[in-house]
């Protein structure tokens, strides 16, 4: 995101809206955005209102108030002038908004933001069978977002386990090669709100990727979320449970069921 | 809506914050539009704290009013609503389920509550999802009230300081809890933002 100066006036309600805290008063007592936080997720630009105050008059307004020791205060949701403006992006800064602002949608998943398919139409596509555990791991969220190098070192730390990654999912269509876990060189540097490493394994094996997990926590800068999914057993109970509880986690009471309505529904071999 | 999964809250809370929502195969998406129609429209009937889609926003925005949004809704598009009792949800999965339009539906919330709700509708959950938490460097995250407001927007869009700016109006009496809710959940485009759990999280600031 870029904030054009010659309309801000420094009201400061872009600031806290911002989920990376990029934007602050720069010296000049205008907005600015710190380029290398910034996500491109367009979350300033989509919610404040542009009020389309002409900048010169609002300007001198807070000018003429603040000599009287007042403060020009506006609602809490509008840009005043309209300065926020969203820049032509080329890559690979384009991957900061495929992956952080959910109104894009991605090119390679044909699904809005980073999100892939996961479980949600799992009924149709059959991407989990039965025995199969999927792992998804989200770096960057809540709030602390991610670069690209944080998330090759998850991705290369599974290695050692022989992992499926999801073809169809934002963050394996960017890896070089996913015998490795290598992303491309040019986009390690992109910080992004957040991304999805997505694997498909075996319910025995999920003791293992926690183990793994745990012990690179403490190497990285960013927070990420973990979470675990399974096809159903026919009597209705959920199998990954066990293996969670017996490698000593604990599963949310919440969570994501796929109610099993979409049609043609997959069949498994055998059924 | 990926990360509905990681909502936050106790379970007494969680009682009151369920989202239903649709998500497209790519096996089925040409010509899905009417099916995402009647689901919204089935789930509008029930009175849902919030409604739309990732692709054209939730109603809870300036320009997003519920008939323009079926309108402009086209295959595929992944669309959702927010209810706050397992009851009316049950109502609602009722009707999808005779309503048969082949399309993946999904709740997100507390299990006991969706699979009470496929029981009641003869219909058996096929897959299911949990969290395992945040992992990480942790000490980042904020306090806890800001998390729990936070986690109800599935892409983490409101931001920390956000909901801190609206706590702090609610104090200061500038701002309702409700409108400062209904603030924070223009930020969420998906439409899986639940206003009345926000509402009761801001009001918070004034025990």
């Amino acid at each position: 995101m870029e904030i054009d100066k010659n309309k801000c006036v420094g009201c400061g309600n872009c600031h806290p809206l911002c989920p990376m805290g990029a934007i602050s008063l720069d010296t000049d007592g205008k907005s600015v955005v710190n380029q290398d936080k910034c996500v491109e997720c367009s979350t300033c630009y989509r919610v404040l209102r542009d009020e389309r105050y002409p900048p010169a008059i609002v300007g001198g307004i807070r000018t003429v108030l603040s000599a009287f020791s007042l403060d020009y205060v506006s609602e809490v949701d509008v840009c005043p002038t309209g300065a926020l403006t969203p820049p032509e992006l080329e890559y690979p800064r384009n991957l900061r908004a495929a992956f952080s602002d959910p109104t894009v949608v991605h090119a390679g998943t044909g699904v809005g933001g980073r999100g892939t398919e996961e479980i949600k139409t799992n009924d149709i596509t059959g991407r989990l069978k039965a025995g199969e555990a999927g792992i998804v791991i989200e770096l960057g969220r809540p709030g602390t977002g991610a670069h690209f190098r944080d998330i090759q070192k998850v991705a290369q730390s599974l290695i050692p386990l022989n992992p499926h990654f999801e073809e169809f999912n934002p963050v394996t269509l960017l890896m070089t090669d996913t015998k490795t876990g290598k992303i491309r060189d040019e986009v390690l540097d992109e910080k992004v709100l957040s991304a999805i490493i997505e694997v498909k394994t075996t319910l025995e094996m999920i003791p293992e990727y926690l183990k793994t997990l745990e012990s690179i926590q403490g190497d990285l800068d960013a927070v990420f979320s973990v979470g675990v999914a399974s096809k159903c057993n026919p009597d209705g109970s959920v199998p990954h449970q066990k293996w969670v509880a017996d490698a000593g986690y604990m599963a949310s009471p919440n969570g994501k069921t796929n109610l099993g309505l979409g049609r043609p529904l997959f069949k498994e071999a055998g059924q | 809506m990926t990360n509905t999964l990681h909502r936050q809250g106790t379970p007494e809370e969680l009682k009151g914050d369920y989202v239903i929502f649709t998500s497209i195969a790519k096996e089925i998406k040409p010509g899905s539009a009417p099916q995402i129609h009647e689901f919204l429209k089935i789930c509008n009937k029930y009175g849902p704290v919030n409604i739309g889609s990732s692709k054209y926003g939730s109603v809870l925005q300036d320009d997003v009013e519920f008939n323009d949004l079926i309108t402009h809704l086209k295959d595929g598009s992944t669309s959702g609503a927010v209810f706050t009792d397992v009851e009316t949800l049950q109502k609602v999965v009722a009707d999808l389920a005779e309503a048969n339009l082949g399309i993946s539906i999904n709740i997100s919330g507390l299990l006991e509550g969706a699979h009470e709700c496929c029981n009641k509708s003869g219909i058996q959950r096929h897959s299911v999802e949990q969290s395992l938490g945040f992992w990480g460097a942790t000490d980042r995250l904020p306090e806890r009230d800001v998390l729990e407001v936070n986690t109800l927007c599935g892409h983490g869009m409101v931001s920390f300081n956000y909901i801190r700016k609206m706590m702090d109006q609610v104090k200061m009496r500038r701002l309702t809890p409700k409108q400062a809710a209904h603030i924070l959940g223009k930020c969420c485009e998906c439409s899986v933002f639940n206003t009345e759990r926000a509402e009761k999280l801001l009001a918070r600031v004034l025990e």
